[in-house]
């Protein structure tokens, strides 16, 4: 297999290769070291500061607090959505419940949805007079647990994960559903007749066969989580009550838009990149099993 | 696109992109000057006369850029079209958006922003910053030019009080803030009328008053708490300063140690605690925007509602017919106050900027020029009912709106005791923490002493950071 | 990461129904069944309800949708939607996207897939770093890099063309379909590419002609969420493409929702965004059948 593997390595690598270093990396290249001066981002001079700016991220209050936001989201958020769409997937693609068909096609309808959009129906949901979750609560003889939900401390967070929660379903569902379909199914009866009930297979068997599909949809679920701005933005601008809801990516857009600090901006940027590299590099090495193939 | 290029040219293109020089300040510096123009600093100068007392080129075209908000944009083409009609040859390009900073942002670095700029909105480009980056050219030429109408006076002497001191930073003029914005509290006359209620003038009338429409099934006030709790900092801040007196807020505009724990302050500040507690605020108000808060406001389910003066505009779709929307001073505190109870604070907005860096920085004057004038201002005030800068600028609008007919005859009342503040032009950091802060006090999860400690840490803060240019007034 | 290989005949999968154990359901069984009908249910109404409730309102007037935003429109207000078309330009806008973002998923599938074998199936110097280099475009967030992004592309000469945006839309693309495409990848017999390279076939032979026809399942999938990915993003034409006429359809929505802080029109809003996602809908239940059929087959893991 040696004879031209070189060659051929450079050719299809040459053009996709080409357009990520001239549109991503060398913009980003860029990013880093504008975070190494203190450049406001309007004129074209600007001063080298060093590693100011990572001096000054470490003792920053409002980004560890926006960074302790994301954490939460991101234990919360691939956690709900990963264990949602296997138990739907299973039921729908395996056991073939009654609807599965029509399941299939309902399901990933919320990604197709612009989040901009999602954010502006769930703040009408979530209105605390007029909107149709207090509502609900009030008809079921549940009033007792409305709440100003955007508005309060407490449950500002938890409101703005189950919409990221809901959007984000239908896609790892479908991606689950068609990993889930090709484990042959004579793995799937072997589990049956010895006993295995709908949930030890689901656990057991299926899972451990399509573990490379969960580690990277945790992976991307993850890097969603360490964002969330869109999101966020289109539901709450300023940070929420209290900033309780206030995520890096917010806080970020803020220094350098707002605050005019886009040497700072980019600092945080930076920080931001690094943690979430961190995180996925960790998910695919420590959590790796052995991989099954099918000859 | 790229088809043709032969290679040498392809890696010249490159080359000019930066690539193959990661350190920015090479890229920054080829991206800088590869857009910057060769023509002098200002661009385009044409002969000065009397008809064209700025000396505008007649050919230059000229680049206007609105904010395309809740003024539209309607008014900025009558503008076009009368500088089209004194300058025919010249080319004059619209643009509206709402993504002033993402639009705009590229352009100042790259050495081409527009000849005009609308600088407003949430994504506008902060005033200190542009300021402070020398980015704006100085208007005060614009000022001493005699104005559109009458060749005897200037266009300094046109301007309504406070318009020049809100666009001066630092002893110079950079933006005419176009629309003069009232903050004031807003109701339904015929709702008033119909349940027998008096608007209030001093605090304590406000409170008896709340009582009573609240006993009616009414919330006294509503806000949004999501996203515009800083509204009702005019309540507090603003009863404060018709209180005791302009200094009160000049001391906070002058990042002054306690300007925060000044005693009007205080007391106004304790009364909005006061009303929280007696749940004068629409219940779940900390859980809406703005916008639904206005909307419950137009359905009748509260009284008041402290806004500027855009609230009608802004509500026009929505509110019913019969709404009559009627402003109302801010109540001062008691007997005894430096301004009377009709004071009201205005702060001209809406930030009409001409950049430096601008191809035709004259042009660019010379169109606000024409917007100052009287044709241009009464264009504005038919086209969005709202007040212009300008003397007498809503003179000639036949049909007022509601507001704006209650609002014209309040600014006469005022006349000259109008107020206004700075710190929130001047210094980014405040915006956000009132939000925050206001928030927290309406929600009843900080009390006034709270809100005014965490404030003043604020203003401490700014006082301290010398990367921060100071104003003063 | 090492691999086993099970030697079963590579069938294709029927679909795959479990047989009940012989002595019938237990009642455990039986209980967790009902269970979850009803919670599949459930989540099929949570999911559905949201875009009844926005096609709903779609129709109503803005003071209706305010006063009684969960009661049926008092009259159908086609206008809104004719307004949404005109005003709101979204039909102009829908052919932008259509534009923009189907050359884009088609180039950056087959981009994607050719890198994502390559890293996937051959060891050489660099490989690892090229790969978490594709991991780490995931990770930044993107506007910090709108600003020297709008410089390389405007000295390219390529602001305000739909060549620019899709060549954008390609690089940052390519990152995400890198890391699914290598996973996917990975899992293919390597004993394939050996027979089919003594065979005589070339290395590109073998992409072509073997691995990408097999890796079709995979393909589909990530092709289709690259397709709906690029068809929501609007940060990136906010940026690259300026000019009004040339907006996309994500970027228009999103002015449009921006624009409800200043003046409302609500009612446009809502319509424009059915205009919107109504044919992406349409066309993903029509082909839904075929996506399924593609997926089954082989099958992604």
């Amino acid at each position: 297999m040696r004879h031209g593997k070189y060659p051929f390595i450079v050719s299809f690598l040459a053009i996709p290769l080409l357009l990520y270093v001239v549109f991503v990396v060398s913009p980003y290249a860029q990013a880093f070291y504008i975070s190494l001066t203190d450049w406001k981002g309007l004129s074209n001079t600007q001063n080298f500061v060093g590693l100011a700016n990572y001096g000054e991220l470490l003792s920053d209050g409002a980004f560890w607090r926006a960074m302790s936001h994301n954490l939460v989201m991101l234990i919360v958020v691939p956690l709900f959505v990963i264990t949602l769409a296997l138990l739907f997937a299973s039921a729908t693609a395996i056991s073939r419940v009654r609807g599965s068909r029509v399941y299939q096609v309902l399901y990933f309808f919320p990604h197709v949805l612009p989040v901009v959009i999602a954010g502006i129906l769930f703040a009408f949901f979530y209105n605390p007079q007029a909107g149709l979750l207090n509502a609900f609560l009030r008809v079921v003889g549940l009033e007792w647990l409305t709440r100003a939900w955007l508005g309060d401390t407490a449950v500002a967070l938890p409101a703005v994960m189950v919409v990221m929660i809901w959007g984000a379903v239908g896609f790892y569902y479908v991606l689950f559903s068609a990993a889930m379909k090709s484990v042959p199914r004579d793995v799937y009866e072997a589990a049956t007749l010895d006993g295995a009930g709908k949930l030890r297979t689901l656990v057991s068997i299926t899972i451990p066969m399509i573990w490379e599909s969960v580690q990277v949809s945790s992976v991307y679920l993850g890097i969603a989580a360490l964002d969330g701005f869109t999101l966020l933005q289109s539901m709450l601008p300023d940070g929420g009550p209290d900033r309780s809801t206030e995520v890096v990516s917010q806080y970020l857009y803020r220094t350098a838009f707002t605050d005019g600090r886009f040497g700072y901006a980019s600092a945080i940027g930076v920080a931001l990149c690094l943690i979430t590299l961190v995180l996925a590099i960790f998910v695919m090495r420590f959590a790796r099993r052995e991989q099954v193939e099918y000859a | 696109m790229t088809a043709g290029l032969d290679r040498r040219q392809f890696l010249q293109r490159l080359a000019a992109a930066g690539l193959l020089a990661v350190p920015a300040t090479a890229a920054l510096a080829a991206c800088a000057t590869s857009g910057g123009s060769s023509a002098p600093a200002g661009g385009a100068a044409g002969a000065v006369s009397a008809t064209n007392p700025l000396g505008v080129a007649a050919d230059a075209p000229l680049d206007v850029v609105i904010f395309n908000g809740g003024y539209g944009e309607g008014y900025a083409k009558a503008h076009e079209a009368m500088y089209s009609q004194v300058f025919p040859q010249a080319k004059v390009s619209h643009t509206a958006t709402t993504q002033i900073s993402q639009e705009m942002q590229p352009r100042f670095v790259g050495g081409n922003p527009p000849d005009v700029l609308d600088d407003s909105g949430a994504q506008k480009i902060e005033y200190a910053n542009l300021v402070n980056e020398g980015k704006l050219a100085d208007l005060t030429p614009l000022l001493d030019a005699p104005s559109v109408d009458d060749p005897n006076v200037k266009v300094r002497d046109t301007l309504l009080p406070g318009t020049i001191e809100q666009g001066t930073f630092g002893g110079k003029f950079y933006g005419v803030n176009y629309v003069y914005e009232t903050y004031a509290i807003w109701y339904s006359k015929p709702l008033f009328a119909k349940n027998g209620w008096t608007p209030p003038t001093t605090w304590d009338e406000m409170i008896a008053l709340s009582e009573k429409i609240k006993a009616a099934g009414v919330s006294p006030f509503a806000y949004g708490g999501t996203n515009a709790a800083d509204y009702v900092l005019d309540l507090n801040l603003g009863a404060a300063i018709k209180q005791g007196g302009i200094d009160i807020v000049k001391n906070i505009d002058n990042l002054k140690p306690n300007a925060w724990k000044q005693a009007p302050i205080v007391q106004a500040t304790q009364g909005i605690e006061d009303m929280v507690k007696k749940g004068y605020f629409f219940p779940g108000s900390e859980g809406l925007k703005h916008t639904e808060a206005q909307t419950a406001w137009v359905q009748g389910k509260a009284a008041f509602y402290v806004s500027g003066s855009w609230i009608e505009n802004e509500m026009k779709t929505i509110s019913p017919p019969d709404f009559e929307m009627t402003v109302l001073p801010v109540p001062t505190l008691g007997a005894g106050s430096a301004m009377p109870a009709s004071a009201l604070r205005t702060q001209p907005a809406e930030f009409f900027v001409v950049p430096k860096d601008a191809k035709n920085v004259n042009g660019g004057m010379e169109y606000l020029r024409i917007m100052l004038g009287k044709k241009g201002a009464a264009a504005f005030a038919q086209e969005t009912a709202s007040v212009p800068v300008v003397k007498g600028g809503t003179d000639a609008v036949a049909q007022k709106t509601p507001a704006l007919a209650s609002l014209s005859s309040a600014l006469t009342t005022a006349g000259d005791n109008v107020f206004n503040w700075q710190f929130r032009t001047w210094y980014a950091p405040f915006s956000q923490a009132l939000k925050t802060e206001m928030g927290n006090l309406l929600a009843g999860r900080s009390t006034a002493d709270g809100f005014l400690t965490a404030m003043q840490a604020v203003s401490d803060k700014v006082a301290a950071d010398s990367s921060v240019t100071k104003y003063t007034r | 990461m090492t691999t086993s290989t099970v030697k079963s005949p590579p069938e294709r999968p029927a679909p795959v129904r479990v047989a009940p154990p012989a002595d019938g359901p237990s009642r455990g069984e039986r209980t967790m069944s009902v269970f979850s009908q009803g919670f599949l249910a459930l989540w099929a109404i949570l999911v559905v309800l949201p875009l009844l409730w926005a096609l709903l309102t779609a129709f109503k007037s803005d003071q209706e949708i305010f006063t009684s935003p969960w009661g049926l429109p008092s009259e159908w207000r086609f206008d809104n939607f004719a307004r949404a078309w005109t005003e709101g330009n979204i039909g102009t806008y829908f052919i932008n996207s259509l534009i923009v973002v189907v050359s884009a998923t088609v180039l950056v599938m087959l981009l994607g897939a050719m890198t994502a074998y390559v890293i996937a199936r051959y060891t050489f110097p660099g490989r690892d770093v090229l790969y978490y280099a594709f991991v780490a475009g995931m990770a930044f967030p993107i506007f910090l890099a709108l600003v020297p992004l709008f410089f390389v592309v405007r000295n390219l000469g390529l602001i305000g063309t739909y060549p620019g945006l899709i060549l954008v839309y390609v690089a940052y693309a390519l990152p995400f379909t890198v890391f699914f495409l290598v996973s996917f990848f990975r899992t293919l017999p390597v004993s394939l590419i050996e027979a089919a390279l003594l065979d005589g076939c070339s290395h590109a032979g073998v992409f072509f002609r073997i691995m990408l026809p097999l890796a079709r399942p995979g393909i589909i999938s990530v092709g289709i969420f690259n397709f709906l990915g690029l068809w929501n993003q609007f940060i990136l034409p906010l940026v690259l493409m300026p000019d009004k006429n040339k907006y996309v359809l994500s970027q228009g929505l999103a002015v449009l929702a921006a624009n409800q802080g200043y003046r409302s029109d609500w009612s446009a809003l809502f319509a424009g965004l059915v205009i919107a996602i109504l044919p992406v809908l349409v066309v993903y239940v029509a082909f839904q059948r075929k996506i399924q059929e593609g997926l089954a087959f082989g099958g992604f893991k």
